[in-house]
């Protein structure tokens, strides 16, 4: 059988995307050295605008742990924070993050030439997420004398009430307070409406540049947008976040009118649940390029889509982007959203990653990926892998897993 | 022998199996080698010995369709397709009624779900995990310092309903040897063995419609398997007449099929990633 070599087709934007990732860290490596200016840590779903409105410069160490993923090193820091007393079964984020810092090491010494992450004054967490961002946190507050402070939406929400806002905005109030308090700050009140509207508009741009992949054939994919999304958590709350969604909106719009697809010769458009492989994102990819399949959608690009800022109380805003976030959310909320999105992006098959050490994030264990087969008569496929540690993934059962679920769609198609 | 010939050949983690059918889709030649280091070379003389079994020569062979593991090594095929549907197509072959196929392997389990058109429904694989795998009997037989056949041959004499409660295989492999200090007899510590992969068997059972077929090394080897799974499934179930060779039958099948379907091939050419 001839095969035969197709390129993929790059997204221009990738290289403004360097050049912005660069400036950001070695900005907030500048900013952890100049005494006149403030770090704080967050997490990825956090009320980051308000820290950037009381002018700290943020840092998210989500995104340090998903580069020690990526970078394939995890397996070698997870042992020492595991000796530290970290649970092997706990977040691999959290247990990298932690076992690279206890050994000096961090991806962004390579990449930007700097010494590591930023020193941070404060650190806030989200518990919207999960648990273990508090526990992060809490480890790095002590190893740096930070302080630590955190919101706790209520967890597992179907319906979100108004009563559960005003619980949530009032503890995003009495942040700001501890903070102003602490560090001798004062929100400026109208700065906070322009962040809050710039992450919004961000995030908007976002949304739409997810929302081309209805197009046939999809202009990206699930794996570009893992790329792509960098700004919208990293920058959010500013010009630059905007303007490079500007620019990729009208990239993606441009290819969908041209008919150029991500993946060549289009032919099975999948979902992708849960967190991705960082270890295997390169594997994966490939072999979906391979199989003709793109992954059109996916719940985790989405987490950083958040409904519009109607100019009103932007603590309200944050409160209801904290609270409403798809991993907060109970079953019924989370199943009725997959089932649109399936719709929504025609979408005929879908892969849920049970990911070993982040249950929060993974979707296949009370049943869902079940109901949802039995539901939309979707095929579905479970695969088991973790977000960071590659010890729990096996690739040449998964690549054998994906080749047959494609098999399968093939044989509907007949 | 002169004539058409289609080969299948599953590569799998323990064994590699070749199948010959002529162009009648009789089974003609088949064999099976160790898997060894080199799968290619493994791939090569399972042929070799199947080719001499059908009596025939390479020239004779119009198409191959490679399978398991190691599929990528082997130079015969012409297409590649995955385990999954290469045991649920011989199964198929075997016993049409079939809605349900169990192929445990040497390291992995699949559970193989067949609609009423024939068509593959559902499936599902086992966990990175041992357990519920041939590699799981085997570690412990290694253990213990007996074969597979003698663990079988000791779990047919079974008088009990025990079971090994361990998932690990490590732990599993301790449990053994707590249940010899607490007396237990060497026969009933055997078929918990086998009730313990049959538990896991019944775990990544989506549905129980329809007749259940069984493949694979470990029920080809092992009777006690068989009477684990039935036990467990409280329903007899199909062992085909060449279980270990029920991958290497399907391809064999889907490379004759490819030679005589009316059905155009898929449209699109294959094609690799350049990045």
């Amino acid at each position: 059988m001839v095969t035969m070599a197709v390129k993929r087709v790059e997204i221009q934007a990738a290289q403004r995307l360097r050049t912005l990732l660069r400036e950001y860290f070695l900005d907030l490596d500048a900013a952890s050295r100049d005494p006149g200016r403030r770090v704080a840590w967050c997490s990825s779903a956090g009320p980051c605008e308000l820290l950037t409105a009381l002018g700290f410069e943020v840092y998210f160490p989500e995104n340090h742990g998903a580069m020690l993923g990526s970078k394939k090193v995890s397996a070698k820091y997870i042992p020492r924070a595991v000796g530290a007393g970290y649970s092997p079964e706990a977040c691999s984020y959290m247990n990298s993050d932690i076992g690279a810092a206890l050994c000096g090491y961090s991806p962004l010494q390579e990449a930007y030439g700097v010494a590591g992450p930023p020193r941070p004054d404060l650190l806030v967490y989200s518990t919207n997420q999960c648990r273990e961002v508090q526990e992060w946190w809490n480890f790095f507050g002590r190893r740096h004398g930070a302080v630590v402070l955190g919101v706790r939406p209520p967890l597992h929400l179907g319906e979100v009430a108004a009563e559960h806002l005003r619980f949530v905005r009032g503890q995003l109030a009495e942040l700001i307070e501890r903070i102003e308090a602490r560090f001798g700050l004062k929100m400026d009140e109208d700065r906070l409406r322009e962040v809050v509207d710039l992450s919004s508009r961000a995030s908007t741009l976002w949304r739409q540049v997810l929302d081309t992949a209805r197009a046939h054939p999809s202009p990206l994919t699930f794996f570009d947008g893992l790329i792509h999304m960098a700004p919208v958590i990293l920058r959010r709350g500013s010009q630059t976040a905007v303007d490079y969604y500007e620019a990729l909106l009208a990239e993606m719009q441009a290819r969908v009118a041209d008919g150029v697809g991500a993946v060549p010769h289009e032919r099975h458009r999948l979902y992708w649940d849960g967190m991705p492989v960082w270890p295997r994102v390169r594997d994966l990819s490939e072999k979906f390029f391979d199989l003709h399949a793109v992954i059109a959608a996916s719940t985790y690009c989405n987490s950083w889509a958040f409904d519009p800022y109607d100019g009103g109380d932007p603590l309200l805003w944050m409160a209801r982007t904290e609270t409403e976030v798809f991993i907060n959310r109970d079953e019924e909320v989370k199943e009725h959203f997959l089932m649109e999105m399936f719709q929504r992006f025609d979408i005929h098959g879908a892969i849920f990653h049970n990911a070993r050490t982040c249950p929060n994030n993974t979707n296949s264990r009370f049943g869902m990926a079940q109901r949802l087969r039995q539901r939309l008569d979707t095929p579905i496929l479970v695969i088991d892998g973790d977000l960071s540690d590659a010890r729990f993934f096996s690739t040449a059962q998964t690549l054998t897993n994906i080749e047959a679920f494609i098999e399968q769609l093939e044989e509907r198609l007949r | 022998m002169s004539g058409s010939l289609y080969v299948g050949v599953d590569v799998g983690s323990s064994a590699t199996k070749c199948v010959l059918l002529d162009g009648a889709g009789r089974l003609v030649g088949r064999h099976v080698v160790p898997s060894g280091f080199d799968f290619g070379q493994s791939a090569e003389a399972a042929l070799d010995k199947a080719l001499l079994e059908a009596g025939a020569d390479r020239s004779a062979i119009v198409h191959g369709v490679a399978t398991g593991y190691g599929r990528e090594r082997v130079t015969v095929a012409t297409q590649r397709v995955t385990e999954i549907t290469c045991h649920a197509r011989g199964a198929r072959e075997w016993y049409p009624q079939v809605r349900s196929i169990i192929d445990i392997g040497g390291q992995d389990t699949k559970v193989i779900h067949v609609g009423a058109d024939g068509r593959m429904a559902d499936y599902r694989m086992n966990a990175k995990c041992a357990a519920g795998t041939g590699t799981f009997l085997e570690s412990v037989a290694l253990k213990l310092g007996i074969s597979l056949a003698e663990i079988d041959a000791l779990a047919m004499q079974c008088t009990t309903d025990t079971i090994l409660n361990s998932y690990c295989t490590v732990f599993a492999g301790t449990e053994v040897i707590e249940r010899i200090k607490a007396g237990q007899r060497r026969e009933d510590i055997s078929m918990g063995l086998f009730r313990s992969i049959a538990s896991r068997v019944v775990e990544m059972l989506a549905s129980r419609d329809g007749p259940v077929g069984v493949t694979g090394g470990v029920v080809a080897h092992c009777r006690a398997m068989v009477r684990a799974l039935e036990e467990a499934l409280q329903t007899e179930v199909l062992r085909p007449p060449l279980p270990q060779h029920a991958g290497a039958y399907g391809a064999a099948l889907i490379a004759l099929n490819r030679a005589t379907a009316h059905r155009a091939p898929q449209a699109v050419v294959p094609t690799r990633c350049e990045t």
